[in-house]
């Protein structure tokens, strides 16, 4: 049993859930993402986002418009959709389930 | 000096270092074949394009006038090797799949990148086709102990291991990238092992797998003197082979032409000169898909020329390729080659069975 791969097990499986949270406020550019979910060490390379993000949006729970930049290419801007509010408050529920379920263990 | 190429990349012209261009090019082709699966490939990968010219502007605006490889290997660490990207790639969408089975695919997916193993030819230590060491390498034993044992073999069995070596050769993919020469071993291939792919190119990393599985096997005079006795066999195996194709070169090529010129004949109402090579079918009027005895004629020779006109244009094509360089035929292409041989196959067996069976109930002119 290898602590790194538990660990990054852990983060994988709340990849999708940081995604959609950082995009409840506003809409986002996917470079500031990575720059957010780097921060947090939640994905190493920037590769790893483009996928899934094709992927949030083709099951409906992300939108995105493009944005002209000054600086470049126009800019993918992605925004969180009327479903993916939905499948947000889900995953925050099982969320609060399961930081609810540590703290308890930790407790006993 | 270097030369310098011209590349629009996401809708911007970005001049490139030549070797740039090709570690680029080689990056991006490598994420492509590994998204091809994927819905929305064509999206991700523009993403990826996208991105990487929004980079490289960036570079420009602080003055570089031209992408040189230190910026490409740059963004390349950032963007993620292949292997990295789709590592976590997988791990995600198996969470995504089986959320309540993390666990296990955890489990399933440690045992699969240490264990995997594939049959390929190995490219780098061939004789004929690569397949006794390709093969050695996916049972862990040692390539000269195998072919030794298919010399014997060769000696018993005579022409019959020919046609099986062939029909493996032509079956058993050869191990072209990287990950494949590390999928024959069993590598498992992780980053440390496959990442130099990406960021220094094919050759290198081809050598550097070699020296790395040729290296830390001394081998002692017996096998030495068996590895030289091996290549030396390989040698005259390999003469033969290129005299026997010199041979058959010429008798494929006109084979081939007589059964074109055959069927042409056929199809333009030629049918009536064979049915006369078979004048029992021309009475007997019950057939499976044709009452007309010329019809069963036609089929017949359609058959024919399908079932001999396949093997002998494919061996045709192998030959002058080899000479010419030519590209192998593609996997579309194998099974469109076997599908038609097969229906060859079966119109022949059909319009043979039924010519026979005329025959035999004594429709005889």
């Amino acid at each position: 049993m290898n602590a790194e791969n538990v660990k990054s097990q852990m983060r994988k499986g709340i990849l999708e859930y940081c995604i959609l949270l950082l995009l409840r406020k506003e809409p986002a550019y996917t470079s500031d993402i990575i720059s957010k979910l780097q921060d947090g060490k939640l994905i190493v390379v920037e590769g790893t986002l483009y996928p899934l993000l094709t992927r949030l949006k083709n099951s409906g729970l992300l939108g995105y418009q493009w944005i002209e930049s000054t600086q470049g290419p126009p800019r993918k801007y992605y925004q969180l959709t009327a479903e993916g509010e939905l499948f947000l408050g889900e995953l925050e529920n099982s969320w609060l389930e399961l930081t609810n379920t540590i703290t308890h263990i930790k407790n006993i | 000096m270097k030369k310098t190429l011209t590349v629009n990349l996401g809708g911007t012209v970005y001049n490139i270092d030549e070797d740039a261009y090709q570690l680029l090019d080689q990056y991006l082709s490598n994420l492509r074949s590994h998204f091809k699966k994927e819905a929305g490939s064509e999206e991700i990968m523009n993403d990826f394009e996208l991105r990487i010219s929004e980079l490289f502007s960036e570079k420009i605006r602080l003055g570089y006038a031209v992408i040189d490889i230190n910026i490409v290997e740059n963004i390349i660490t950032r963007m993620g090797k292949p292997e990295e990207i789709f590592g976590e790639e997988e791990a995600a969408k198996e969470n995504a799949e089986e959320p309540f089975e993390a666990k296990d695919s955890f489990k399933g997916q440690a045992e699969a990148t240490t264990t995997k193993k594939k049959l390929f030819r190995n490219p780098d230590d061939k004789i004929i086709g690569g397949l006794a060491s390709g093969f050695a390498a996916y049972m862990g034993w040692d390539a000269t102990a195998i072919r030794i044992g298919l010399l014997i073999l060769l000696f018993f069995t005579q022409i019959v291991l020919i046609p099986v070596y062939i029909v493996l050769w032509i079956v058993i993919p050869i191990a072209q990238t990287a990950t494949e020469r590390l999928e024959m071993r069993g590598e498992s291939v992780t980053l440390e092992n496959i990442g130099k792919t990406v960021t220094n190119g094919f050759e290198k990393v081809t050598e550097g797998v070699n020296n790395y599985v040729a290296s830390d096997k001394p081998r002692s005079v017996i096998q030495k003197f068996a590895d030289l006795f091996v290549q030396i066999m390989g040698v005259l195996i390999k003469m033969i082979f290129v005299f026997l194709a010199i041979i058959l070169a010429p008798i494929l090529l006109i084979t081939f032409f007589v059964f074109l010129v055959i069927t042409f004949a056929m199809l333009f109402g030629g049918v009536s000169f064979l049915n006369n090579l078979m004048p029992w079918v021309q009475n007997y009027d019950y057939m499976l898909f044709t009452s007309d005895a010329r019809s069963l004629v036609l089929f017949a020779g359609i058959g024919c020329f399908l079932l001999l006109g396949v093997p002998v244009g494919g061996a045709l094509y192998a030959i002058v390729g080899r000479i010419f360089d030519l590209k192998p035929i593609n996997k579309t292409g194998k099974w469109t080659l076997f599908i038609l041989w097969m229906v060859g196959l079966i119109l022949t067996i059909a319009c043979g069975t039924m010519a026979w069976t005329a025959y035999v109930n004594g429709y005889v002119i």
